[in-house]
């Protein structure tokens, strides 16, 4: 089971790799301009949603985006969420 | 060193050749880790594939051959070497010609590697 | 557990490099250990004494220094990459006759060695690019 992270918009190949790899089980911790990918209803997030991949969305990046109100709070974490999910997830993948 | 646990590191490179200085830092950083005897893995996925062209010739703008510094991979016993069979097929790259040679894995036998190394570092 | 990082976001383009120094401050506060933060490519540039960023944003270096000088968190900087980037310690500065060191006294330069060991020795690696 994979830790991916991805900080780059849902337009790069980071995001197109990203999901082409995702594999059941695995988490997904969108930050930077990877945030983006979380909005709801757009085709990034369709596929997210379809892969079944824990989703998670770094609060204060999602605050400077200003989409914080339109991501649900249940996928938000802070960085002290982000070291447990490398506490649960032995590797972690990073796209950029 | 010695006293560490071995650990299978994979590094997974997407970067194309010249567009950034990421390609080099990350064959740079597969041949230290060879040169102190840790187990390393190189995936080409998406653009990486690209550092997989033949026939580089990275003097006319200046820079290292990475198509060479990758054909003395096997001179430093870095012999795992894989690639992403589907960017290979979508830039028609033809890896009989390759400066190295690399095993094409498709998307779910680059989950099952990527799930077999205790570490993954993302160029 | 023991962790290491590495870190190829340069402070001057977007906040990750900045991500990834709370991070590690987290990672302190809950009792792990950092083997080694090892700054590569643009991430190298975390380390200069002398960037100077806008007075209305968040200070990029200090949180690093913070991290050295209160908890003794190891900050190497790649040296092919340091060098590059025109990130010099005092000896690289002499070596090279430029006129001044840029790298700042809380961050070691070093090579891709130090990375490859902080890498076998970790429990967790974590990396931080773009």
């Amino acid at each position: 089971m994979i830790l991916h992270t991805l900080n780059a918009s849902p337009s790069s190949a980071a995001f197109a790799d990203c999901l082409r790899l995702i594999s059941p089980g695995d988490a997904l911790l969108l930050l930077g301009d990877g945030v983006y990918a979380a909005l709801p209803g757009t085709p990034a997030r369709l596929a997210l949603d379809d892969s079944a991949v824990q989703l998670y969305v770094l609060h204060d990046d999602a605050a400077a985006a200003g989409i914080l109100g339109r991501i649900d709070s249940a996928h938000l974490i802070d960085i002290q969420g982000f070291v447990e999910l490398t506490e649960r997830f032995s590797r972690q993948m990073a796209w950029y | 060193m010695a006293a560490s646990e071995a650990k299978r590191v994979l590094l997974v490179i997407r970067h194309s050749p010249y567009g950034s200085s990421l390609a080099r830092a990350s064959i740079d950083l597969a041949l230290a880790a060879a040169a102190f005897d840790q187990d390393v893995s190189l995936l080409f996925l998406g653009d990486g594939v690209l550092q997989l062209c033949p026939d580089q010739q990275a003097d006319a703008v200046g820079s290292r051959n990475l198509g060479r510094l990758l054909a003395s991979l096997p001179l430093y016993d870095i012999t795992q070497v894989y690639v992403d069979a589907d960017a290979v097929t979508r830039y028609r790259l033809d890896l009989a010609a390759a400066p190295v040679t690399a095993q094409a894995l498709d998307r779910q036998a680059i989950s099952q590697l990527m799930g077999s190394h205790d570490h993954l570092v993302g160029f | 557990m023991i962790y290491s990082l590495l870190v190829m976001s340069s402070p001057a383009s977007g906040h990750c490099a900045m991500t990834a120094a709370r991070f590690a401050q987290a990672l302190v506060a809950r009792g792990h250990s950092i083997k080694r933060v090892f700054f590569l490519d643009a991430g190298c540039c975390n380390g200069s004494a002398t960037a100077v960023f806008p007075q209305d944003e968040d200070q990029r270096l200090e949180p690093w220094v913070t991290l050295a000088e209160q908890n003794g968190v190891e900050l190497v900087l790649c040296i092919a990459s340091a060098l590059k980037h025109g990130m010099l310690d005092d000896s690289e500065a002499r070596r090279y006759d430029r006129p001044a060191a840029t790298v700042h006294p809380a961050f070691i330069v070093s090579g891709l060695g130090q990375l490859v060991e902080a890498v076998a020795c970790a429990d967790r690696l974590v990396t931080f690019g773009g």
